[in-house]
C-alpha cells in the first residue's frame, strides 16, 4: 500500500494513486512555533502581534479586526514606517522545544512536517488599514504599497528562516485569501504587479531550505490568478471553491498545479449539517474532478470545520468515494 | 471633449484628484448642476455593469466612487434644498451576527451614486434597528440588508419579517455572498441583487422608478 505521501505524489504528478487524498492528511501542521498568531477569547478583544486590535464579540462565529479610526493601525499609508512594527521573531530555545518535539514526533515517510504561515501579504495590508484603504491605496499610493508590501516579504523571509533554522519543515501551508467567491479582489494585472514578485521570493526561499511542496489557501474564486499562483511556486491550491471552474482548471493546469477542496465549507458547514448532504457534495466533487490532480476537501483554511463533526464526517464520505472510484 | 464628458470620463476612471475642478468647469461653462449629477450617476452605471461584467474590480469601483463623491460634493451647496434628484431614503445594514461590512459598503455607495440618500447602519444590526430607522429618518422608501455568512441567513430572514410586520407597505432588497434569489424569495425579499453593480437598477426595478 502507497504510504499517503506517496499517494499525494501519485496524484500530483498524474500517477496511479491508490485512493483520494483524504483533505489535510498529509500535513502535519506544526502550529506550536513561539511565533504563533495570537486571537481573543469569545466575548474578549486582544492587541495582535502586529498590533492590530481583534475583537471577537460574544454571539459571533469569529474575530474581526476593528478598524474605527481611533484603533486602524496604518493611519496614514504615506507615514507606514511610523505605525508599523513587525513582530519579534527572535525566540528563546526553551520556546522552540514543543515545536521541535512535535516535528520530530511526525513519521516524515508517510507525512510532511508542515510549516503555516497567516495572514498572507494580501491580508496584512488590509488587516492593518482595512480593506477599502488598502484597495484604493494599491491605485492611489502605489509606491508605499510596494515599500510596504516588500516590508512585509522580508518580514516572511525572516520568519521563514527561523522555523527552517528550528523545525526543517518539508511543506508550506501559507494563507492568503485573493477574492470572494465570484472574483478576485485585484485584476490580474494589478496582482501580479504587487503580489507575484513579492511570493515568487517567499515561495522561493522556502524551496531552496528544504520544503517540497508549497501549499496555499485561498477559498475563493481565483481561476484567473493560477498561471501566477504556479509562477510563484504553488504546488497545491487549497480552498478551490465550486465557484472556479475546477474540472476546466484541473485540465488545462493539472500538470503543474493540484487543486484542493471542491467543497465549498459555507454549504455544508452548518448548525444542522446532515451525512448525506457532506456524500452528496464528495460525490459530486469526486466524480466531476477525477483522481488525478485534486485533493478533495473541504474549503476551510485548516483541518477542522465550525460545526463539530463536519470535517470528520467529509473524511468518511472521501474513504466512501474512494472505495467507490478505486 | 466637452467638460460634462470630461466629468464623465473622470469619475469611470476614478480621478477623484480631478474630479473636483472638473465640475467646477463644467459649471462655469454653463452647464446645470442636474446634467453634470446625472452624467456622474451614469458613469457609475458604466462602472456598475463593468463590475458586474467582471471587467473591473473592487479597487477600480471604490476610486470610481470615491471621484463621484468628490464631484457631488462641488454640486451639493448649489443644489441645496432642491429634493428633485432624490430617489428617496435607503437604510442599509449588515444583519445581526454579521461583521462583513466590504459589500455592503459597495451597495451603499452604488445606490448612492443612483441617488438615493443612504442610511447606514453598519454592521450586526438587529432586526428591530431598522424598523427604528425608518420611523427615525425622512422619506424611507426602501431597506437593504447584507449578510455574508450562512449562519446568518436566519437573521436575514428575521430582518424581512420584522420590517414587513412593523411597515407592510415597505420594500426590502437583500444580498451577500451566500444569498440567492431563491432564499430572497423564500424569505418574502421583493428584491436580491447578486452584486453592488446591479444593485441599483434591482433597487429602481423594485420601487417602480
Ligand atoms: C474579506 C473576508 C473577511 C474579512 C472581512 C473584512 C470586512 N470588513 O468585511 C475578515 C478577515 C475580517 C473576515 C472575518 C470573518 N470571516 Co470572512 N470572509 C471574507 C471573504 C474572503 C470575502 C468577503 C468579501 O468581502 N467579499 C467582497 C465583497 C465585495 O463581496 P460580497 O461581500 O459578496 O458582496 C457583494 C455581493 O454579495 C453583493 N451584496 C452584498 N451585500 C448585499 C446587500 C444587498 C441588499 C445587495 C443587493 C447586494 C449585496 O454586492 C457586493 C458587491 O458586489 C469571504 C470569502 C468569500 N469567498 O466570500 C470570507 C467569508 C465570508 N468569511 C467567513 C468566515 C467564517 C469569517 C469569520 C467567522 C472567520 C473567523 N475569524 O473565524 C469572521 C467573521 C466574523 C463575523 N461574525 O462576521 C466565511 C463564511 C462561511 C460561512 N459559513 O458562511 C467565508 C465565506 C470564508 C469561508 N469560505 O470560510 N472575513
Amino acid at each position: 500500500m502507497l504510504t499517503i505521501k506517496e499517494n499525494l505524489k501519485e496524484v500530483m504528478t498524474g500517477g496511479n494513486p491508490e485512493r483520494f487524498v483524504k483533505q489535510y492528511e498529509f500535513m502535519e501542521m506544526i502550529m506550536s512555533v513561539p511565533m504563533t498568531r495570537m486571537k481573543p477569547p469569545i466575548g474578549g478583544e486582544i492587541v495582535n502581534e502586529w498590533g492590530v486590535t481583534i475583537r471577537w464579540p460574544e454571539g459571533q462565529i469569529g474575530s474581526f479586526p476593528v478598524h474605527d479610526d481611533e484603533l486602524i493601525v496604518i493611519k496614514d499609508i504615506c507615514e507606514w514606517k511610523d505605525y508599523v512594527n513587525a513582530p519579534n521573531l527572535k525566540h528563546s530555545d526553551d520556546a522552540w522545544k514543543t515545536a521541535i518535539a512535535q516535528a520530530a514526533a511526525v513519521n516524515r515517510k508517510e507525512k510532511y512536517v508542515t510549516a503555516f504561515m497567516a495572514p498572507g501579504l494580501f491580508e496584512l495590508t488590509h488587516f492593518l488599514m482595512r480593506m477599502e484603504n488598502a484597495l484604493m491605496n494599491f491605485y492611489e499610493e502605489p509606491e508605499a504599497m510596494h515599500e510596504l508590501i516588500d516590508f512585509f516579504t522580508q518580514y516572511e523571509l525572516d520568519y521563514a528562516r527561523e522555523v527552517i533554522d528550528h523545525i526543517h519543515p518539508d511543506a508550506l501551508f501559507h494563507h492568503d485569501d485573493w477574492g470572494s467567491q465570484i472574483s478576485t479582489f485585484l485584476s490580474p494585472a494589478m496582482f501580479e504587479e504587487f503580489f507575484v514578485p513579492a511570493y515568487k521570493k517567499i515561495y522561493g526561499f522556502w524551496k531552496e531550505n528544504g520544503v517540497e511542496i508549497i501549499v496555499h489557501h485561498s477559498d475563493s474564486y481565483a481561476a484567473t490568478l493560477v498561471p501566477y499562483m504556479i509562477e510563484m511556486g504553488i504546488d497545491i491550491w487549497q480552498g478551490v471553491m465550486t465557484t472556479n471552474n475546477i474540472s476546466e482548471l484541473i485540465e488545462k493546469y493539472g500538470n503543474d498545479i493540484t487543486f484542493m477542496g471542491g467543497v465549498d465549507s459555507g454549504i455544508v458547514d452548518k448548525p444542522d449539517w446532515t451525512q448525506e448532504q457532506i456524500n452528496t457534495e464528495f460525490r459530486r466533487a469526486c466524480t466531476n474532478y477525477g483522481k488525478l490532480y485534486f485533493i478533495p476537501g473541504l474549503s476551510q483554511g485548516l483541518a477542522i470545520s465550525s460545526f463539530p463533526g463536519v470535517y470528520e464526517a467529509a473524511d468518511e464520505a472521501i474513504d466512501n468515494m474512494s472505495k467507490e472510484m478505486f | 471633449m466637452s467638460k460634462i464628458a470630461e466629468v464623465k470620463n473622470l469619475v469611470e476612471t476614478g480621478k477623484s484628484k480631478k474630479v473636483a475642478a472638473a465640475v467646477q468647469e463644467s459649471l462655469d461653462a454653463g452647464d446645470k448642476a442636474q446634467d453634470i449629477l446625472d452624467a456622474m450617476i451614469a458613469s457609475m452605471g458604466v462602472v456598475g455593469d463593468k463590475f458586474s461584467s467582471g471587467e473591473i474590480f473592487v479597487p477600480e469601483m471604490l476610486i470610481a466612487a470615491k471621484a463621484m463623491s468628490k464631484g457631488v460634493e462641488v454640486l451639493k451647496p448649489i443644489m441645496a434644498g432642491d429634493g428633485s434628484s432624490s430617489l428617496g431614503t435607503c437604510i442599509m445594514g449588515t444583519v445581526a451576527g454579521d461583521l462583513h461590512d466590504i459589500g455592503k459598503n459597495l451597495v451603499v455607495m452604488m445606490l448612492e451614486s443612483a441617488g438615493f440618500d443612504m442610511v447606514d447602519l453598519g454592521v450586526d444590526v438587529p432586526a428591530e434597528k431598522f424598523v427604528e430607522a425608518v420611523k427615525q429618518n425622512n422619506n424611507v422608501v426602501l431597506i437593504a440588508c447584507s449578510g455574508l455568512l450562512t449562519t446568518t441567513m436566519p437573521a436575514l430572514k428575521e430582518a424581512v419579517q420584522t420590517v414587513k410586520a412593523a411597515c407592510p407597505d415597505m420594500k426590502v432588497i437583500v444580498g451577500g455572498a451566500p444569498v440567492t434569489q431563491e432564499y430572497a424569495d423564500e424569505i418574502d425579499a421583493d428584491g436580491y441583487a447578486p452584486d453592488a453593480g446591479s444593485s441599483a437598477s434591482k433597487a429602481k426595478e423594485i420601487l417602480g422608478l
